[in-house]
């Protein structure tokens, strides 16, 4: 029960964060869809820490390298994600204010994901079954 | 980085360093930090903070690069100090990670003489890179007084942040041994040095 609590939480994080994107895109004041680059760099930030945890699941020394190589990539791609909407607004292709939305709509993103990480991903088996 | 479960595989002397052996004996290997939970936090606080510098700093060249995509403005030579302390980073952070894997690291291509002299082009370009660094900001672009200065700083910062992300990932593996071989590698240059003095000392 308390996993589909947190999953309801997440989703809506994730609703949230979404929401705050697309209103920096859509809001007829900016109308400028460039910031949906993000998108990539959402989808692309969880893959490097799953894919250390599928290559080694005990903790030998060569899992903690993979692991460092894993945090730092995902620390790279959460800069660019915050990177890219500044250079964005200080080449002004998009407006300082959708730079606001946007960056508060990464904040609340890369919050779910990593709390997507923290509530179900610390069980041994990281399988699907549990609810 | 954690110390290998076998100190005496580890510290294992080629015929090169069998030849420096007296010279050596200050260096011990063996005596690495192994305590396991907070050797881990700190390695992956010191991940993170590396990855935060690397990355600003390639995020305020692209910065500048945008800002002033002229020719003019910004030689687009400049960008290869930032290009070459990226080599540099990777080269010298594939070392540390080799060495962890402890019984592998000994059949490894480069051996443990070939691991040092990678560690000695790396940390050299490292160098080089932040000292090229800043010759570009100061003679590229405040002493001909260039109209915008902001190139300038963008590469210093790259460099200096990319340093700063080395040397943070250095320090976090102290224990290693790579951080072993970077120490007999400076003592035995150290000692080279004293020989050839002594040397051109006594032909004079």
């Amino acid at each position: 029960m308390a996993g589909i609590k947190a999953l309801i939480s997440l989703s809506f994080g994730g609703a949230i964060g979404l929401m705050f994107l697309m209103l920096g895109c859509a809001l007829p004041v900016y109308d400028k869809y460039w910031p949906l680059f993000l998108l990539f760099f959402y989808i692309l930030s969880p893959i490097p820490y799953c894919i250390s945890r599928r290559v080694v699941d005990d903790t030998d020394s060569a899992s903690n390298a993979c692991k460092e190589l894993a945090i730092f990539l995902t620390t790279g791609i959460v800069i660019s994600a915050f990177g890219l909407p500044i250079i964005f607004a200080r080449a002004e292709v998009i407006a300082w204010g959708a730079c606001a939305l946007v960056l508060t709509g990464n904040v609340v993103i890369f919050g779910t994901i990593l709390g997507f990480f923290l509530v179900f991903g610390s069980n041994d088996d990281f399988s699907w079954q549990q609810w | 980085m954690l110390c290998s479960h076998d100190p005496v595989k580890q510290c294992n002397v080629s015929l090169w360093t069998r030849v420096m052996s007296g010279f050596l004996d200050g260096i011990r290997c063996g005596d690495c930090e192994c305590n396991v939970d907070w050797g881990e936090r700190r390695n992956a606080i010191a991940s993170i903070a590396a990855g935060v510098l690397f990355f600003t700093g390639w995020w305020i060249i692209i910065d500048a690069a945008v800002k002033y995509p002229t020719e003019g403005e910004f030689h687009h030579a400049y960008h290869t100090c930032g290009v070459i302390a990226t080599v540099a980073f990777l080269m010298i952070n594939a070392v540390s990670n080799g060495q962890v894997r402890g019984d592998s690291y000994s059949e490894g291509c480069l051996g443990q003489t070939g691991a040092r002299v990678w560690l000695f082009i790396g940390f050299m370009l490292a160098f080089g890179s932040l000292i090229a660094s800043m010759w570009i900001l100061f003679g590229g672009f405040v002493v001909p007084q260039k109209p915008a200065v902001y190139p300038g700083i963008a590469i210093f910062f790259q460099n200096a942040f990319i340093f700063f992300g080395l040397g943070l990932q250095v320090w976090a593996h102290r224990g290693s041994l790579a951080m072993c071989n970077l120490c007999s590698l400076l003592h035995c240059s150290y000692t080279i040095k004293s020989i050839l003095v002594k040397i051109s000392l006594r032909m004079l």
